[in-house]
């Protein structure tokens, strides 16, 4: 029997966070596993089995296609536009002044609002009506541009404003990381002949190389959870060509009130994030050492 | 090899004057150390040399040439830091050889004077492991290897040996002794500690608030302080400080004798007091003796010297070897 008091401990901490995971997470999960070997539309019993026909439809189907393909590109874009801009904007504003801190304020702003409020915000700029690109395009004589509306550009612009929303969330954790680079090394560094470029290269980012890879894992996370800023941009539109896989799991499977085909979105998407993460955290993380 | 000038150099921070006005010259393959307590400027100064801080007046000199406004790279120096400042992703050699990279040297010649370094610096062996898996000593071998393949004309270290035990102190001090003599390097050391400064120097400076007290050879400093500062600083224990009647018969505003200059005397003493306690080290005791009309002198008695707390002993300081001080804290001559 241990007597140092951690028995205690682990017997009143233990149990509430086992309850509270288990019931907000592991049943959630083993549940939405069982739905989708259901065909149910959310009333009454659920009785309908169907095996894997829901995942046969879900492959099938050219607008998960696309959605799958679209959630890519964001992390994609996650990863090669965000976590880069982030870093940049870190390097130059990471050192201690008034106005680095200003700066700061203002690229960290964005993360701070709610995702459906940043949604409405760039749908009223990209309106082509009422929006600012409307008063943009009067200004300049030209045709309103819909830019939201057009199937080429309207994922871009879905691209652009998820990069927006939250570089300024990995640019704040670059930031931190560089704060803690202690300065002696940095000074080293530049007793040695590196360069400012060769300082960021060879002592800078290897020093901060574990936010770095922290912030990926992030990056990756996020992008394929992105939804409450597609539906009010878009609604996944035109023609379905910008959703993303949780909006596609929303619109076809709870608002169209197919829950089972729903939950088999959902197992897809949870094995998706499940599988990356750990893939990514075995190949960066653990080949690189520890986060 | 080379001199290093500094030439009324100034350095404000703000509206901070930290270096008031110093001018110095450190001779070639001298072993000069800045010395003094903590906020005098003795780091800041090092850093001026360097030219990680920048000059705010006045000029810099190494080897004849200006380097005031000169990059630290372009000044021909090496520091080695209080911290070791190893970059902790690299190996050793990575570590050693960084310099040389960035210089843009040939991969041949970096692994040859990397090893040639580690050789002499005894990390052969540890060419392969990061810094997290050294000790203290070795992580100070290693900056110091930095430091010497890049065959710098000035060697600057700042605090090099503040982070390591005293016994490995005392090995690195020799270590770094051996190292001047070998290269003949021009080294400049920043110490708070006065027995590394006085082992490692030749030419210690003392500073006190940004200002040059002295400038001098280790035992020049011990037997002719020309402030009272200095007097104060150099030695261990501290010099005994007394004032009043017994200094105003010397004709000084301070009169000044070091603990291991107090004999403990039967007859024809100067001072009789009550031994408060003493601290017996084998090879030598220090006795704190509280004197009525003086305070409190120290003595040093050659061995062990058992005394009673309590005891009452007769002091007199040893002759030709007490120094006087004016008003003004500057030396004068003591009338004994």
């Amino acid at each position: 029997m241990r007597s140092d008091g951690s028995l205690t401990a682990l017997m009143l901490f233990l149990p509430p966070a086992v309850l509270l995971f288990s019931l907000f997470v592991i049943w959630p999960i083993f549940t939405a596993v069982d739905l989708s070997f259901y065909k149910w539309n959310g009333y009454g019993d659920v009785t309908n089995f169907v095996g894997f026909d829901n995942y046969g439809i879900l492959l099938k189907n050219s607008i998960f296609h696309q959605s799958l393909f679209n959630s890519f590109k964001l992390l994609l874009a996650s990863i090669f536009l965000q976590i880069p801009l982030a870093l940049v904007l870190a390097l130059l504003l990471y050192r201690k002044t008034s106005a680095n801190t200003a700066f700061r304020l203002i690229f960290f702003a964005p993360y701070i609002l709610a995702e459906i409020a940043t949604g409405l915000i760039w749908s009223f700029i990209f309106d082509g009506d009422y929006g600012v690109s409307a008063m943009v395009a009067d200004k300049l004589g030209s045709e309103p541009f819909y830019i939201l509306a057009d199937k080429q550009w309207a994922f871009w612009t879905i691209i652009t404003v998820v990069v927006w929303k939250y570089f300024g969330y990995h640019m704040m954790i670059f930031i931190a990381a560089l704060q803690a680079v202690p300065t002696d090394l940095i000074e080293a560094a530049e007793i040695d002949g590196a360069s400012p470029l060769k300082t960021i290269w060879y002592v800078k980012l290897p020093m901060i190389l574990h936010a770095i890879k922290l912030s990926v894992l992030f990056a990756i996370t996020g992008a394929l959870q992105v939804f409450d800023i597609i539906i009010p941009l878009t609604n996944g539109g035109p023609s379905n060509s910008t959703h993303s896989i949780v909006s596609f799991l929303y619109t076809f499977g709870l608002a169209r009130m197919n829950v089972g085909f729903g939950a088999a979105v959902g197992v897809v998407l949870f094995i998706l994030c499940v599988g990356t993460a750990f893939s990514y955290k075995r190949l960066a993380i653990d080949k690189g050492g520890q986060l | 090899m080379a001199t290093l000038e500094f030439k009324h150099v100034n350095k404000t921070f703000g509206a901070v004057e930290v270096i008031p006005d110093v001018s110095l010259f450190i001779p070639h393959g001298s072993f000069t150390v800045f010395v003094g307590p903590s906020g005098c400027g003795k780091s800041t100064l090092l850093r001026l040399a360097a030219g990680l801080e920048d000059i705010s007046d006045g000029t810099l000199e190494i080897d004849g040439k200006d380097v005031t406004f000169a990059r630290p790279t372009e000044r021909g120096i090496a520091m080695v830091f209080q911290s070791y400042a190893l970059y902790p992703h690299m190996n050793v050699a990575q570590n050693i050889g960084f310099g040389l990279k960035m210089a843009g040297k040939p991969k041949a010649e970096i692994a040859r004077k990397v090893h040639e370094a580690a050789a002499t610096l005894q990390l052969d062996t540890l060419l392969d492991r990061k810094p997290g898996e050294l000790s203290g000593g070795q992580r100070q071998r290693v900056a110091i290897g930095r430091a010497i393949v890049r065959e710098p004309k000035v060697f600057l270290f700042d605090e090099p040996l503040s982070n390591l035990d005293a016994a490995l102190r005392t090995q690195m001090r020799v270590e770094l002794a051996e190292l001047h003599k070998r290269l003949g390097a021009t080294m400049v050391y920043v110490t708070h500690d006065q027995v590394e400064a006085m082992t490692l120097a030749d030419q210690i400076v003392v500073l006190n608030k940004g200002r040059i007290e002295q400038v001098g050879s280790p035992l020049e400093l011990y037997n002719q302080p020309k402030t009272l500062f200095v007097a104060g600083f150099i030695g261990s224990p501290k010099m005994n400080f007394i004032t009043g009647d017994y200094a105003t018969h010397r004709q000084v505003s301070t009169f000044g004798v070091r603990p291991e200059h107090i004999d403990i005397v039967t007859s024809g003493a100067h001072w009789t007091g009550r031994v408060q306690f003493s601290e017996r080290l084998g090879s030598d005791t220090y006795l704190y003796v509280d004197v009525p009309g003086t305070g409190r002198l120290t003595v040093r008695a050659i061995g062990d010297a058992a005394f009673v707390g309590g005891e009452t002993i007769g002091l007199a300081p040893r002759a030709n070897t007490s120094h006087g001080f004016d008003a003004d804290g500057r030396a004068c001559a003591v009338s004994e």
